[in-house]
């Protein structure tokens, strides 16, 4: 008699209660009821320093960040990160990606050791980098000046300007190994014939690279980029410790302010309660917006070719 | 033939020279942390040039940080001792505990999902998974109200729930495709024995799916260990601050010697690196999913 097992009996439905309904209370009390408050939140104008009943003033927060030149000024600086970021990564991950395919003595090893940066804590990444950076006493000073680069020690993240450049060296560091591991997949799962085909027909290795494995490596390059934007737009953690400086209520420092410092300093250093709330509805639309046209674009372009 | 057998060795070189680069640029700076934590302050400040191992390795930093802490210049004693046992206490506390709720219920909700049919299954699931990839930001301001009136602000009580209830849908999600790769025919043969559901997962579901149980835990243990945000706000206190934030605070507001900060981040970072060393394994999978979700 073959056996249903996926027969529900009354004993089984308390089984399934018992252990789903808790789950449910608890996402629904600490997940959506907060984002939901947080969204009607964003239409008062809720402010902790101004002892007064919030009023319902419909979408004025957001017109008024829109309309605000710093929130531009962070949104801007926000998409550098980005894109001093992701091409970064993608160069980095891409030549290890490949360096990983091959096979070598000693290549499990290798990438064990590769993947370590990003299993660290980011507050961590940000301190390490800030040590190393250091001008008085730092390694980068140490080794650029034993190589002969240069004469005297450098402060390397006194300038504000060039701060943000540092910011994207150490989300880089502390991101590749993802993309590393997406883009390892992605040329693992193609076929070897094709290539040898390829190479049959004559094809050099630098051709069967362009014209085989980079369209084949579309899709990975879409979850990688995607993945590693958002994570690059909302990044908090390694400039908290790198150059935010605002530990213990100090200032946060203004020349390495990304959306989500502003939206931190709006909340819990203003009390702008209406406000940061929009902020952070805005942040999660671009970056939706931002994930989907990533998708999409690369998607399409890997199915066209 | 000389020709390939050139070839073939001039691609080795190449490929070990590349190895080399990535692994100086991969843990150099890891190397250097923990360098400075074990070099002598003599070579530590020897400047301009800097000696890449250290000739007397000493644990003077950690003794410092961990025993008395260091003196102030002003000649009191800098607070790293208290700071640093109580944080190191709680990050353990926490992240174990919540990692653990995390790995049970996931595993329970996990078997229900994969194996079980009825009514509003697929509403539920949808229910639990709809809100995994928001930023955490977009609830937190209500949470911290929430959180505030429930008298769990700066609370390890607090920290606990909030982290299981983040990591939950992960953990559902990662359990769920886990069970579906156990075989159905043993739980066939165990209903036929007449094991009643809570049998069942005890014997058979529990046992079978360890490994998947154990990449929810350290990918759970790594995820709460690791993060900044939450501890940041829902803590205030050293009784409930975690290592992060008081690595954070030793950066910003008290004045830690530079080779005490490093020992404090390398303290920071030694359960993640432990486990990113020997269970990578079970991280890769559970942490590219994660990602990707």
């Amino acid at each position: 008699m073959p056996i249903d097992r996926n027969r529900v009996t009354r004993q089984d439905l308390v089984f399934v209660a018992v252990i789903l309904l808790p789950l449910i209370i608890l996402v629904g009390i600490l997940i959506y009821f907060p984002a939901i408050d947080s969204l009607i939140t964003s239409f008062t104008n809720e402010n902790l320093r101004i002892r007064r009943l919030p009023k319902f003033i419909g979408l004025k927060n957001y017109s008024k960040l829109i309309e605000n030149s710093e929130f531009w000024i962070v949104t801007a600086r926000s998409l550098l990160v980005v894109s001093l970021t992701l091409p970064l990564e993608l160069l980095i991950s891409l030549g290890l990606a490949l360096l990983l395919t091959e096979v070598f003595p000693g290549r499990a090893m290798v990438r064990t050791l590769i993947l370590l940066p990003w299993m660290l804590p980011p507050i961590v990444n940000g301190f390490l980098w800030g040590w190393i950076l250091n001008g008085e006493y730092g390694a980068l000073n140490g080794l650029l000046y034993q190589m002969g680069i240069i004469d005297e020690y450098v402060t390397w993240l006194r300038n504000p300007d060039t701060q943000i450049i540092w910011v994207a060296v150490v989300q880089t560091w502390t991101r590749f190994a993802f993309p590393t591991i997406i883009l390892l997949a992605g040329l693992q799962s193609i076929p070897k014939d094709l290539l040898d085909a390829a190479k049959v027909d004559g094809a050099s290795s630098w051709q069967s690279f362009k014209n085989i494995v980079l369209p084949l490596l579309m899709p990975s390059f879409a979850v990688a980029l995607t993945i590693e934007f958002i994570a690059a737009f909302q990044i908090f953690d390694v400039i908290w410790t790198l150059t935010a400086g605002g530990s213990a209520g100090g200032a946060i420092n203004p020349f390495t302010k990304t959306l989500m410092l502003y939206n931190y300093e709006l909340v819990f250093r203003d009390l702008r309660i209406g406000l940061g709330a929009a902020l952070s509805y805005l942040i999660l639309f671009l970056s939706l917006g931002v994930a989907i046209v990533f998708v999409t674009r690369l998607y399409n372009q890997a199915v066209k070719s | 033939m000389p020709l390939s057998f050139n070839h073939y060795y001039i691609r080795r070189i190449w490929i070990y020279l590349f190895c080399a680069i990535a692994l100086l640029w991969a843990i150099g700076p890891i190397y250097w942390i923990f360098v400075s934590s074990i070099s002598t302050r003599m070579e530590l400040y020897a400047t301009p040039i800097k000696s890449w191992f250290p000739s007397e390795p000493t644990w003077d930093a950690y003794i410092r940080l961990f025993q008395g802490g260091g003196k102030y210049r002003g000649g009191d004693v800098s607070p790293t001792e208290g700071l640093m046992w109580k944080s190191l206490f709680n990050t353990l506390f926490v992240s174990i505990v919540s990692a653990a709720f995390v790995t049970f219920l996931s595993t329970n909700a996990g078997y229900v999902f994969a194996r079980m049919k009825f009514k509003g299954k697929g509403v539920i699931f949808f229910f639990l998974m709809l809100m995994m990839p928001l930023p955490l930001w977009v609830s937190i301001i209500a949470l911290f109200f929430m959180i505030s009136n429930a008298g769990l602000i700066d609370t390890l009580t607090g920290m606990i729930l909030l982290f299981i209830v983040f990591l939950l849908p992960l953990g559902i999600w990662l359990m769920s495709t886990f069970v579906r790769e156990i075989n159905p025919e043993i739980e066939e043969a165990a209903i036929v024995d007449g094991c009643n559901r809570w049998q069942l997962m005890r014997w058979i579901i529990y046992p079978l799916s360890k490994s998947g149980m154990a990449a929810v835990f350290l990918v759970s243990l790594l995820t709460v260990w690791n993060n900044f945000l939450l501890p940041l706000i829902f803590t205030r206190s050293p009784d409930s601050q975690m290592l992060t934030v008081v690595l954070s605070l030793f950066v910003g507001q008290y004045e830690v010697a530079w080779e005490d900060m490093a020992a404090a981040a390398v303290v920071t970072m030694l359960p993640p690196f432990l486990i990113a060393l020997f269970f990578q394994r079970f991280l890769i999978r559970g942490m590219t999913l994660g990602a990707v979700k």
